[in-house]
């Protein structure tokens, strides 16, 4: 008969499991992200620079620029806000899959 | 009832319990919500493109934009759990901003703008509705949950 130890052993075992599998790939797919936009962000300054030194671009027209980039950064953090969310959404889910998984195998 | 039965009862309600509690954080996918940002995007690029030539001829057309974007936010906002996407849409649209909203208002009193400028807002307003994009596509699809 097993007891409510083996459950626990067998729920440990079974968590790290999941954790070292489901966190890796978010804090990979976090850190793609934020390379991603530094790198973007760069490049579109080296642009707006040269824009405005040979004058395909305004004062204000770099200003705006400038400003845009900021508005787009919110709107990318928003995104990031968003998808952490739904992680946790699907982390929970999974913990869930798993304590049931540990308890059927362990007493049923 | 019998040990093993309570059990079973409590494992089957257990995920149900738990699924309920952790949608409410954030809305499920929407393929109209989906469709409705990529239409607007590609709607939104195509118009920007013309922003070199006068405002005056294309004024209708923005006006039309306009309201499909304003209708895009409503729906955004209509739906429940979704703040974090009408937040999204508000910057987006907003007159008083940097991005599509801003662009439209400054080709309305600027009368035509330039074309490198109108080529990068097009690559900014391109990333900002991926932003909206990426987000929805990322969130669950409600049959995920059956």
């Amino acid at each position: 008969m097993p007891t409510f130890n083996d459950f626990v052993s067998t729920l440990k075992n079974d968590l790290l499991d999941f954790a070292k599998e489901n966190l890796e790939e978010y804090k990979d797919e976090i850190l793609k992200d934020g390379t991603l936009f530094i790198e973007k962000a760069k490049s579109d300054l080296e642009r707006w620079t040269e824009g405005l030194a040979t004058g395909a671009l305004s004062k204000a027209d770099f200003e705006f620029l400038l400003k845009g980039k900021k508005d787009l950064a919110q709107m990318e953090a928003l995104k990031q806000l968003g998808l952490s969310k739904i992680r946790i959404t699907k982390i929970t889910n999974g913990i869930m899959d798993v304590v049931v998984g540990s308890a059927v195998k362990t007493f049923l | 009832m019998t040990t093993k039965a309570k059990i079973q009862l409590l494992l089957s309600a257990l995920p149900l319990s738990l699924t309920i509690w952790s949608c409410a954080s954030i809305s499920v996918f929407s393929p109209e919500a989906y469709k409705q940002a990529v239409e607007l995007k590609v709607e939104s690029l195509e118009l920007m493109s013309f922003a070199t030539m006068p405002y005056v001829d294309y004024e209708e057309e923005v006006i039309n934009l306009n309201t499909e974007l304003d209708k895009a936010f409503e729906f955004s906002k209509g739906r429940p759990d979704n703040e974090i996407s009408t937040e999204q849409w508000r910057i987006l649209i907003d007159e008083e901003g940097n991005l599509l909203g801003g662009f439209l208002k400054r080709w309305e009193t600027e009368g035509s703008l330039s074309e490198m400028f109108v080529s990068e807002m097009q690559i900014l307003v391109s990333d900002a509705f991926d932003t909206i994009i990426g987000l929805e596509s990322g969130k669950i699809d409600p049959s995920e949950f059956k």
